[in-house]
């Protein structure tokens, strides 16, 4: 594109970003990252591809020269995309009532929600410096949660300072932070120019801030990796819908591997939803090497990268093939058992909405019988789907030596725990991530949380872990940590005494409306998909050797009228605290433990498995006998 | 946030179902996406996703008009189980179901 005078660059204020929030560097600024390439000229990608896209010229104005033509995108270049001046709304930080708990950072699918900790001397000093126009509006966005200050005042003589600050320039206005914060720390704004002009200041203020104060990022909670930068490898910026459920798990998939392996590694992603918005010309929101592959043979591609660079020497880089059930349940099925039976070490990880997402939601065999979808519609003869949903982490778990998994986004040390096994397990894993598909599943925005953990509560998708390294049979392998209630067919919810089944999940999500009649009854072949859920339940539980043990609690739960539910229990049982030992038993030993975290409840045991539960199961495993103090 | 008092309120006198939808539509631009509800034996909060609500006084599960009521909100419930009584403070059910696309293409 040709100019008369040098514009500035792209990683610097303009007249839309005023303050240079739509910038590279997530936590603090960054550069634009560099690759040597003869085929890449990074900065002239910046200066003339994308900044033809940003000011809307790029059709007239860029040349059709090899450059366009290869398509090559430098790493993080959708660090600036701008998408400040879309939504109408934008979350506004209560700081008075935040604890910490970094819900709404971890689960934001756009990584426009960021927080940071400082030691309270630094951060002294750096308020300081502010210009006093800004410096009460900007204090005021600190907090001091027990997590970060309290605890760490007593260890270290100093307390650590927290906020969350909110990027203007990727938020989409979706409030999943909102709905995941269990603390009316969140709420959702009208924007206007006061507004946006705090968010853009408090956000540039925040990044010259410095990085977080690494004394108070725990190791341990596996939920505070986001505090770092260099675990910001999903930068933001991509087309994803609002809420996007895969985005989130995109965003802590890159979290998760970079904490271990930082950016060398990386990703080959199955043409589908994830590979359009995250690789929409010329906006890649990565930092790390991606390629993407036909719809169909990712898998097949990943082997022959493996091979590739193995021979490079590059056997400790680890690779992650990622597609959706429809390639990876369907039309990419063969190429997936090929190579987990190749005992190549490649890591697979499926977007799982149970739709062809990308192309208007199709059904897929990951589809719910009875699922109203594309191909397989509710109408008068034929009342959606008609077959079971295929599983695919059984089918997976009985290929050999394969580390399988089945998680969600909602059950962030679960699904943490899981990417970091895979990774150290060292042959073929396969990560199985819940996610939902809003415009497809007919639920809002900010529902991504909710529902997973609902597919989960009811049956509809379990929680699992297949691990070859756990012992010699498949009991000892398998573990159903994490569902609720693992010894019985149902959970009971102790705040309404009410059972959770696969029906209340339909009829929570707009795919199965046409399965209820007008007094809200379901229909037979909805009932035949709640009995399905029911069946595959039993599988599981057969297969970790809890079939027929019927917990105490379930037992007397179904001798229990729904009219005398157990309390609700907030917080932690009687006995419980922080710092407490517990023992745990998962259905065949015993294994001891500590409450590590008592919001959320997170018990970390002695073989480092971390289960993050509701105060609520807790004391349902509690009462059952599940978990006792030590 | 998690106001402790409604936005609006409106008492609900058996029989006036016309006028507790009106009082609904009429505020309903005073709250945001809406994503619960709770209801008791004498109330029913429609709840947005800020924790901002609407109460209708004099109104309960038990009400013969509840579960009319409850579909309207779009809310995901039990009908069969609606009636039965809680010992707890309410009951609280969901209300983010939407229409997926192409809800009603035919083929």
């Amino acid at each position: 594109m040709a100019t008369d005078s040098k514009p500035t660059s792209l990683n610097e204020a303009s007249d839309r970003d005023p303050m240079n929030n739509n910038s590279y560097g997530t936590l603090s600024d960054g550069d634009y990252k560099q690759v040597n390439l003869p085929i890449l000229d990074v900065t002239k990608f910046h200066e003339e591809i994308v900044r033809s896209y940003n000011d809307g010229t790029a059709e007239k104005g860029l040349p059709a020269d090899l450059s366009v033509a290869r398509s090559v995108v430098p790493a993080g270049t959708a660090n600036l995309r701008d998408f400040s001046y879309i939504a109408p709304e934008i979350p506004e930080f209560i700081s008075g009532n935040c604890t910490g708990c970094m819900e709404c950072v971890t689960l934001c699918p756009d990584t426009a929600i960021l927080g940071k900790v400082v030691g309270e001397e630094t951060w002294a000093t750096q308020i300081d410096k502010i210009d006093e126009k800004s410096r009460d509006m900007f204090r005021d966005q600190w907090c001091e949660p027990r997590k970060y200050y309290d605890g760490p005042k007593k260890k270290l003589g100093e307390g650590g300072k927290f906020t969350i600050i909110i990027d203007p320039t990727k938020c989409k206005g979706c409030a999943e932070c909102v709905t995941v914060c269990g603390d009316d720390a969140l709420k959702m704004i009208t924007k206007n120019d006061k507004i946006i002009d705090d968010v853009r200041t408090s956000h540039r203020l925040f990044k010259e801030f410095g990085p977080s104060d690494e004394r108070y990022v725990s190791d341990k909670l596996l939920i505070d990796m986001m505090l770092k930068e260099e675990n910001h490898l999903y930068v933001g910026g991509a087309g994803s819908c609002a809420g996007c459920g895969e985005g989130s798990a995109l965003r802590m998939l890159c979290s998760a591997t970079g904490s271990k392996h930082g950016d060398q590694w990386g990703i080959l992603a199955a043409t589908g939803c994830n590979t359009v918005y995250t690789s929409t010309y010329p906006y890649n929101p990565y930092l790390i090497p991606w390629s993407n592959s036909l719809f169909e043979n990712v898998a097949t591609f990943g082997m022959g990268a493996r091979m590739r660079w193995d021979q490079k020497g590059w056997e400790d880089k680890p690779l992650w093939c990622i597609g959706g059930d429809g390639a990876m349940f369907d039309i990419g099925f063969q190429a997936l058992s090929r190579l987990l039976a190749s005992g190549l070490n490649l890591k697979v990880f499926v977007l799982d909405t149970q739709v062809y997402s990308n192309t208007g939601g199709q059904a897929s065999t990951a589809t719910f019988l009875a699922q109203n979808a594309k191909m397989s519609l509710h109408g008068k003869k034929v009342h959606g789907k008609q077959e079971r949903r295929k599983e695919i982490a059984q089918i997976a778990m009985m290929h050999p030596r394969t580390y399988v998994s089945q998680t969600t986004c909602a059950h962030t040390n679960h699904f943490y725990r899981s990417i970091i096994d895979a990774l150290e397990f060292d042959g073929p894993a396969v990560v199985v991530c819940y996610t939902t598909c809003q415009p497809e599943h007919g639920v809002a925005d900010d529902m991504a949380t909710d529902q997973a953990r609902l597919a989960v509560d009811s049956r509809a998708f379990p929680l699992l872990t297949y691990d070859p390294r756990k012992g010699a049979t498949i009991r000892e392998r398998l573990s159903l940590q994490g569902n609720p209630a693992v010894n019985d067919d149902w959970w009971t919810n102790p705040k309404t005494g009410e059972q959770v089944d696969f029906i209340d999940f339909a009829r929570s999500e707009g795919r199965f409306g046409k399965h209820f009649d007008g007094d809200g009854n379901a229909s037979e072949l909805l009932l035949d998909s709640q009995q399905d859920r029911l069946d595959n339940w039993h599988v599981l539980q057969e297969l970790a050797g809890v079939l027929g043990k019927k917990s105490a609690g379930g037992a007397a739960k179904a001798k229990a009228p729904a009219a005398k539910p157990a309390a609700p229990k907030p917080g932690l049982p009687a006995g419980f605290s922080v710092c407490n030992k517990i023992k745990y038993n998962d259905g065949v030993k015993w294994t001891n433990g500590t409450v590590t975290s008592a919001k959320p409840v997170v018990l970390t045991l002695d073989d480092s498995t971390e289960m993050e539960i509701s105060p609520e199961v807790l004391s349902e495993a509690v009462a059952v006998g599940i978990v006792t103090t030590a | 946030m998690s106001a402790a008092e409604p936005l609006a309120v409106f008492d609900y006198q058996p029989g006036k179902l016309s006028e507790l939808y009106e009082f609904l539509k009429r505020t309903r631009d005073e709250l945001r996406s809406i994503r619960k509800i709770r209801i008791s034996t004498t109330f029913l909060r429609v709840i947005d996703v800020n924790a901002d609500f609407f109460e209708i006084r004099g109104f309960g599960y038990q009400d013969a008009d509840a579960e009319a009521v409850l579909q309207n909100l779009n809310v995901a419930f039990k009908p069969d189980s609606l009636a039965t009584p809680l010992n707890g403070p309410y009951k609280e059910f969901g209300a983010g179901k939407r229409y997926p696309w192409g809800y009603e293409r035919v083929m």
